[in-house]
């Protein structure tokens, strides 16, 4: 019964709990405290932003992103994004990879990932091809309450509260490095490109009609609200455990994971590790799986390639070699012996973050297109609002440009 | 070969060789069977003009050459069936109506006959891709040095239904008369892969029997109800009434309670009467699975007067498995089939030779009794009947069947996005 009120908002919202996104929080909150909670509820009003108008043109169209996007630019410019979008997305699906590979070392071992990472890959394939992808859907959906646990050990960590509330609302802003480095990769991993299309993809695919769009906002804003909440706690879990403790996370270092499965403690005791290892993995799958197909949709519905899960190979070549590179691709990357983890995980962020500045200018003219939105075009005043939106988000990518070609600049 | 993107952007010069603007359209009016190029659009410095086709004297490399001077220029005469080629088509959706699918245009084909010029295909090709981005010839050569065939894949104008919900009714009666003419089933896999706008604008092109009969074939209550929703109440109504009672009730309770009252209220009494019934049994009933449509005979008649009833009832082929005999309060008495109808004495009463214990359901068995029965019995159908042995409706075989089997029917379509 739950299930059936689940909309797009909020299955986009779990999968953006991803392994980049477990890992970004956990790291700002290891290695920064509560500095950074302030900065989720930035994020949170952007990413509303963006994701209220993919929705509200998925609801009057009824058409996906890419399709819009073609049938509003034509040819070129369409061809341009769809290359970001794979680049990005492919990115991300190593770090998916990487992340089932983590979970399993922290499980199992450490050889366990040479195994898991192709288990997961073949697994993955089979599942959305050839398996009932909506049921493994909402079998993960339903696993992702095991977030519920960074919430109970959050409080049972005993944060000092009045800490928490004041760097909640009081940000704090260090001009270093690391400071920056942490702070776009929870921009980067929070806002996504590939978010805005899976949830207009999936909005446009129910069918929705144009009345309804009031529930589907509630549905998106929830969806939001519900990965901040996770993400607030993640933080605040892991500001109350490893960072009090003094105990120093360095993503590069192959005992990170362990290190932040320590935020689990005071929760699950000495099964912290074990804990904190199957919630990685099932956000890890659910998004390895969401993510190479939504990118394969976009791609051929941009060209007016034949696709779809039920055609074989003779009928939709395209699909099923753009599907198939994107798991084969992601799942030998994360599996590369000494495979820069810290690099992979953070690749797809850079290349997110410089794809949205890019994007946003997109979607904003398509939701301003009367001939297509009708009344539901965007309100001047709701322009105003992205367009504060889209100089945050280049002034975060500059930022993060500047810190990797002049790192002199952001030296301690 | 001609391609609409030669001409797109290309410069325009009057007959003393000035410059005017940059083509940004072409405009078509749709004549059959290819829509003729009436007019051009052309922007000059964001000033956006229009010139008719007949003062165009040539085109090459992308410049286009008038046979008149810029000051004597005259928009081109508006009509109303017009369309404008690349706003309106280019890039868009349209249905390939010979591959039976949903393609998108990469770029179009034109050809001048008798001078005039008529759009006469849709390039669907990766080579209508790369001729937008200017790299056809490069691909060309590539291909040829690894000697490779790269084929055009254009389909014929004449072969191609466009989708456009943004274009007025009357316009899209015209064009979508060739998608009228497909199988229902046909036109449920095109509907299928189309926008919820588009939907109803092909909707809005069939008649009401053929809308009816294309909304069965679509299985997913949900993509039904959403295209009702999307039609106006009158329309709906009419096409719910040319629907199998069964199908239009299992529709109905898909929709918001208020929409369907609304529809119920439109719909014409009888029709309206039977799918109320059938809305009130719950779904996982006979009463809920049922049908309304069946055949029934007066026990007093003659075999003669029977078949002379069946005339009159018309009974769609599905339910004319069986013929049920009933006594004036409608309790079932007895069944017959069509051949014993026919092979019978004109003037004997049917009461003599119908056969006396008639397999029934009630209306609360569940699906799987029903399926018991049917497949016990080797029944096509199965009447439903309450605890006075009224009876109510019949199931179908294949409609039980579906319920009971697992859901994953082979040839369908499954959608994820």
């Amino acid at each position: 019964m739950l299930l059936s009120v689940v909309g797009p908002g909020i299955i986009t919202g779990t999968v953006d709990n991803d392994a980049t996104g477990i890992t970004g929080y956990a790291l700002a909150g290891s290695q920064f405290g509560y500095d950074l909670l302030w900065l989720l509820i930035v994020t949170a009003i952007c990413l509303a932003a963006i994701q209220e108008m993919v929705a509200r043109m998925g609801t009057v169209t009824g058409k996906g992103l890419s399709d819009l996007i073609r049938e509003r630019f034509g040819v070129a410019p369409t061809a341009w994004v769809m290359v970001l979008l794979f680049v990005a997305n492919a990115a991300t699906t190593v770090a998916e990879f990487a992340g089932i590979g983590g979970a399993s070392q922290l499980l199992f071992g450490d050889v366990a990932r040479y195994i898991a990472i192709p288990v997961a890959g073949v697994f993955v394939w089979f599942l959305v091809l050839r398996g009932s992808f909506r049921m493994v859907e909402r079998l993960l959906l339903i696993l992702s309450l095991v977030f519920v646990s960074y919430i109970v050990s959050a409080v049972l960590a005993h944060p000092k509260w009045s800490e928490v509330i004041h760097h909640t609302v009081v940000p704090t802003f260090h001009l270093t490095a690391p400071y920056l480095l942490i702070f776009i990769t929870i921009v980067g991993t929070t806002i996504t490109p590939w978010m805005a299309f899976f949830q207009q993809s999936n909005v446009a695919d129910k069918g929705l009609h144009p009345s309804e769009l009031r529930l589907e906002r509630i549905d998106t804003y929830t969806g939001i609200l519900a990965l901040n909440v996770v993400a607030f706690f993640i933080i605040v879990a892991t500001g109350a455990t490893v960072f009090v403790h003094h105990v120093h996370v360095d993503p590069s270092d192959p005992s990170a994971f362990a290190k932040i499965a320590l935020a689990l403690k005071p929760l699950a005791g000495q099964y912290a590790e074990q804990l904190f290892a199957i919630g990685l993995l099932n956000a890890s799958l659910m998004a390895a799986s969401v993510l190479p197909l939504s990118t394969t949709y976009a791609i051929t519905e941009a060209f007016g390639l034949e696709r779809g899960i039920d055609k074989s190979f003779a009928e939709a070549p395209a699909f099923l070699t753009i599907y198939t590179t994107m798991i084969v691709l992601g799942a030998a990357i994360a599996m590369f012996p000494g495979a820069p983890l810290a690099l992979i995980t953070n690749l797809p962020n850079i290349v997110n973050g410089l794809m949205l500045p890019l994007l946003l200018p997109i979607l904003m003219l398509l939701a301003n297109d009367k001939r297509t939105m009708g009344r539901y075009a965007n309100t001047p005043l709701f322009n105003v609002f992205s367009g504060i939106v889209f100089v945050f988000l280049s002034l975060v990518t500059l930022a993060f440009l500047a810190s990797i070609f002049f790192p002199a600049l952001f030296a301690a | 070969m001609i391609f609409l993107s030669d001409f797109l952007n290309a410069e325009v010069v009057d007959v003393r060789q000035h410059r005017v603007g940059r083509v940004r359209d072409l405009v078509v009016v749709m004549t059959e069977p290819f829509p003729k190029v009436t007019g051009v659009i052309l922007k000059n410095n964001r000033k956006v003009r229009s010139l008719d086709w007949s003062v165009v004297r040539s085109w090459d490399n992308k410049e286009l050459s008038l046979k008149v001077d810029a000051a004597s220029l005259q928009p081109h005469s508006r009509a109303d069936s017009e369309l404008w080629l690349a706003r309106q088509i280019l890039d868009k959706q349209i249905v390939d109506m010979d591959g039976r699918r949903v393609v998108r245009v990469n770029d179009l084909q034109l050809s001048q006959v008798e001078g005039s010029m008529l759009v006469i295909g849709v390039d669907i090709g990766s080579r209508g891709l790369a001729r937008r981005v200017g790299l056809e010839g490069l691909g060309r050569r590539v291909t040829s040095a690894l000697g490779l065939d790269w084929p055009q894949k254009l389909i014929s104008w004449e072969a191609v239904d466009p989708v456009k919900s943004d274009v007025s009714s009357v316009k899209l009666r015209i064009a979508h008369s060739k998608l009228a003419k497909m199988h229902p089933a046909d036109i449920a896999d095109i509907v299928n892969e189309l926008s919820p706008d588009d939907r109803s604008a092909v909707f809005a092109a069939l008649d009401d029997e053929k809308a009816a009969d294309t909304l069965e074939e679509i299985d997913e209550p949900q993509m039904q109800a959403s295209i009702l929703e999307r039609l106006d109440v009158e329309r709906a109504s009419d096409i719910l009434e040319a629907m199998a009672p069964d199908e239009a009730a299992d529709l109905l309770a898909d929709m918001p309670r208020e929409r369907a009252q609304q529809l119920l209220q439109k719909m014409e009494e009888d029709e309206a009467g039977d799918v109320e019934e059938l809305l009130a049994y719950r779904e996982d009933t006979a009463g809920g699975l049922m049908t309304t449509e069946y055949v029934a005979v007066l026990h007093t008649l003659t075999a003669a007067q029977a078949i002379e009833r069946l005339r009159e009832l018309e009974p769609d082929a599905e339910s004319v498995y069986y013929v049920y005999v009933i006594d004036e309060e409608e309790h079932l008495l007895g069944v017959l089939s069509l051949r014993d109808l026919i092979v019978a004495k004109p003037e004997t009463k049917i009461r003599g030779f119908m056969i006396k214990n008639v397999i029934s359901v009630r209306l609360d068995a569940g699906p799987r009794e029903v399926a018991e029965v049917t497949s016990k019995y080797n029944l096509l159908a199965v009447p439903v009947v309450d605890e006075h042995n009224r009876i109510h409706g019949i199931v179908t075989v294949d409609d039980v069947m579906e319920r009971v089997m697992p859901a994953r029917g082979g040839g369908r379509r499954r959608r994820i996005f």
